[in-house]
């Protein structure tokens, strides 16, 4: 059971070896839990800085993100993770960011 | 150093399996290799824990203990760092580590006063230009008041991120200005982007210094700068004894009294002494890649301002 930091740590160490490999991150794909900051009670989120799209990227594989507007959201499809963007400041830290997928590459579906 | 860690390894207990990785630096590889907290050896991994709480708990209460710290010195470090910088409009400036925003609205000042005055040029030379015309031009400049200027603060504090977020909003920086929350050494920015790379007495506080060079390195156009300010080495040794005394004696005291929290600024002054000196920052520079690295010290060398050139 992935618990607290070191777990979380151990997720983004996988990232990493996956993202040098040119690999999606295998198996593991239980959903971190989102930053409790973040969604139910905060009413609208805080849109992100459109000039900033510009320049961000994957931090683990440098790849490019699309933003997912429904969950205000960072997405590296190719990794299948999201990075959660909280108060209008995108949470960049691979230990934070969301697995988005159960099985590797071919599933689209994202976590409940 | 064993007896120091007692309390936090009891902390970070609870955690579960992330004890047994700082159990040991014998067996603790996967915590890192061993370095320092100030004066304490720690893990890499128990290392950045520790700095990330010491700016949990001191960011509402920065700047006013970089005041009282620096009886407002700091300000005019920063206003130097600027200078040197000498942005002209449409620089795109990454600011790392910059947490409260110090160095983001001074290069925002900065920019829309040089603009302004490029502006001033332009009209002077439309005075026989209409009514008309003049008034087209401003149309054009109207949304362009920082000339595309632009900086993007990154910090991998939340906590410095959002007093830095609620300064820019009272102060009323709104325009060129984003925040992102990222780490130093692995920069969640795209390669080739950025005009000029700052970090403002941050670049103590990053436990792979090499790595956050590189990365700096790597983000940076080719053509541009990297400007590094940060506490170092006094070699006058009379200065160095007065500046001892009052950084051990009087600054966690400060830290006591202003924001209630003697440990973070006793680990403050043991990191600025942890910390490379001028010709070692210098090399580490270089390896990096930079070129034409060079170091100005200030008040003596208790501040140094590293400068480097991505060719």
């Amino acid at each position: 059971m992935l618990g607290g930091g070191g777990g979380r740590r151990a997720v983004a160490a996988v990232l990493r070896r996956a993202a040098a490999g040119g690999r999606a991150a295998s198996g593991e794909g239980q959903g971190q839990d989102p930053d409790p900051g973040q969604g139910s009670g905060s009413g609208r989120p805080q849109p992100l800085e459109p000039s900033l799209l510009r320049f961000l990227v994957c931090p683990l594989s440098k790849r490019p993100l699309r933003y997912e507007e429904a969950t205000n959201e960072l997405i590296n499809e190719e990794l299948g993770i999201a990075y959660p963007i909280i108060d209008g400041i995108p949470n960049m830290i691979p230990e934070a960011a969301r697995t988005t997928r159960k099985k590797p590459p071919a599933e689209g579906s994202k976590q409940p | 150093a064993a007896a120091g860690l007692c309390p936090y390894r009891a902390l970070l207990a609870r955690r579960g399996g992330a004890l047994r990785a700082l159990c040991g630096s014998v067996r603790g590889l996967a915590a890192g290799p061993e370095t320092h907290f100030g004066f304490q050896t720690v893990t890499e991994a128990e290392r950045r824990e520790k700095i990330y709480h010491v700016f949990e708990n001191v960011a509402k209460k920065y700047d006013v203990m970089n005041d009282s710290m620096t009886l407002g010195v700091h300000r005019l470090w920063k206003d130097i760092l600027l200078h040197k910088m000498n942005p002209s409009p449409g620089t795109l400036l990454l600011d790392v580590a910059g947490g409260t925003g110090d160095i983001a609205f001074r290069f925002i000042n900065y920019v829309r006063s040089a603009r302004e005055r490029q502006l001033q040029q332009k009209l002077k030379h439309h005075q026989n230009l209409s009514w008309q015309e003049i008034s087209e031009s401003y149309q054009e400049d109207k949304f362009k008041s920082l000339g595309d200027s632009q900086v993007v603060v990154c910090d991998i504090n939340k906590e410095m991120l959002k007093v830095g977020k609620e300064k820019a909003q009272h102060l009323g920086y709104s325009e060129g200005l984003s925040w992102v929350l990222g780490d130093a050494e692995e920069l969640p920015f795209d390669d080739d982007k950025f005009d000029v790379y700052t970090i403002a007495f941050g670049i103590r506080n990053v436990t792979r210094i090499d790595l956050a060079l590189q990365e700096a390195y790597r983000v940076l156009k080719p053509g541009g700068r990297f400007l590094c300010l940060e506490f170092s080495h006094v070699s006058n040794p009379l200065l160095s004894r007065l500046y001892d005394l009052y950084s051990f004696q009087v600054i966690p005291v400060l830290g006591e009294v202003i924001a209630g929290d003697w440990k973070s600024y006793q680990y403050l002054v043991e990191s600025i002494r942890r910390f490379p000196p001028q010709e070692e920052l210098k090399a580490m520079i270089e390896d990096a890649g930079f070129f034409k690295v060079d170091y100005q010290n200030l008040n003596s060398g208790i501040v140094a301002i590293h400068s480097g050139f991505k060719l």
